[in-house]
């Protein structure tokens, strides 16, 4: 009875998740690797450019962090987020879910754009200094510490 | 990359597990073994709750997401971790909760000490920018700065060691449970300013943990002035 009673509420909690609403998030605009170049050279702030896809369970567990992130360092670098090998659906409900559309996101279906980049795996983060010069390179689910210091190291650069 | 963060869990337990048999060898009373289950299994409990916090806390249903749990890189909430460990292990030392606590304790800072030491295998042991002779650089980077986690290493071993050294003397039941607790308190709030940090760290629970800390050692000492205590054996040779 008890265990029952467990997976009923289990099956309830589940069920009260929001994924799957795509909300009023604007589909994503495609993007080709000389676009995102001239983004990367063209800006005058910082940028963290996040390479993810909806489908990588974990892009899900750093999506709050990069939130925060946004949230706190929003005015002084540029975020960007790359949307690779996805369908745009998936992607904007992802984004609606984890209330990430306040910064730029691209659209890569063939994976053409991150192959660019240099690594074909997702998670990815990456940190440029003003001007597209490439600072760090982060394969994988990024933490709390490694995102601050990577941070704080593309704001400093001279 | 990704398996980066076992090897800073494996130098902790080697931390943890090295002191308790370097302990047993000294302390005869000690039971190696089963202060390691107890150790384990609270970090292990506490681990888990921690993640399942922070999932919460990020927007993130651990019922409809129960993949996630593994991925502790991610993230895991500090305070409920800390607390979630420390009632296990008072719940798995029940019997004689001081007493047992106390042995363990120098060993689980040491433990504590080596996760922290182990940044050397995440590349993670730097913080805030400094010119002091020893601080160090990312890989590519001019920027030199605090190896603020070994600081949190080195104060933490120095502190399990004078525990240590307390602990043979066989003190009042709680007192070196009490100091532990302020000790890794301590450790963390010295240490939090120089670490960059995307939230206002937990500062409060930091405070938190040194003054519980400091009440119960303060209560462990008191007990023993107004005779409230069994009689201890004589000091350990």
């Amino acid at each position: 009875m008890r265990v029952r009673i467990l997976l009923l509420v289990a099956l309830l909690a589940a069920a009260c998740s929001s994924a799957g609403e795509i909300g009023d998030v604007a589909p994503l605009p495609e993007t080709s690797a000389d676009a995102l170049q001239e983004l990367l050279v063209g800006s005058e702030q910082p940028v963290v450019l996040n390479v993810w896809a909806s489908w990588c369970i974990p892009c899900r567990s750093e999506a709050p962090l990069l939130r925060v992130a946004h949230d706190s360092f929003g005015d002084q670098v540029r975020f960007v987020g790359l949307n690779v090998r996805d369908d745009q659906d998936e992607a904007r409900a992802f984004l609606n879910e984890f209330d990430l559309a306040g910064f730029d996101h691209y659209f890569d279906p063939s994976g053409a754009v991150q192959g660019s980049l240099g690594s074909g795996g997702v998670p990815l983060t990456l940190f440029y200094a003003p001007g597209g010069t490439l600072v760090e390179l982060h394969f994988g689910v990024i933490d709390e510490r490694a995102l601050a210091l990577n941070i704080d190291e593309i704001l400093r650069v001279p | 990359m990704e398996f980066t963060l076992l090897w800073a869990a494996l130098s902790g337990a080697v931390g943890l597990y090295g002191a308790l048999w370097w302990m047993g060898r000294r302390d005869t009373s000690l039971c190696v073994r089963d202060l390691w289950e107890i150790a384990i299994t609270a970090a292990v409990v506490g681990l888990a709750v921690g993640r399942v916090v922070a999932m919460v806390r990020g927007g993130v249903n651990p019922f409809s997401h129960p993949g996630d749990l593994i991925l502790v890189r991610a993230g895991v909430d500090t305070a409920a971790a800390s607390i979630a460990a420390l009632a296990t292990a008072g719940w798995l030392t029940r019997s004689d909760p001081f007493e047992q606590l106390d042995r363990l304790t120098p060993a689980a800072i040491l433990g504590v000490a080596g996760w922290h030491a182990g940044c050397l295998f995440r590349d993670a042991c730097l913080g805030t920018p400094s010119s002091l002779p020893w601080a160090w650089s990312q890989p590519g980077s001019t920027i030199t700065r605090h190896p603020v986690e070994l600081y949190a290493a080195v104060l933490l071993a120095i502190g399990a060691w004078a525990l240590f050294r307390l602990r043979l003397r066989y003190p009042s039941p709680g007192l070196v449970s009490g100091l532990g607790l302020a000790l890794a308190g301590l450790a963390r709030l010295l240490t939090e300013p120089l670490r960059p940090s995307l939230f206002a760290g937990p500062v409060w629970w930091y405070g938190a943990a040194i003054t519980a800390g400091v009440a119960l050692a303060g209560w462990s000492l008191y007990r023993t002035g107004s005779g409230d205590t069994e009689s201890a054996p004589p000091p350990l040779q």
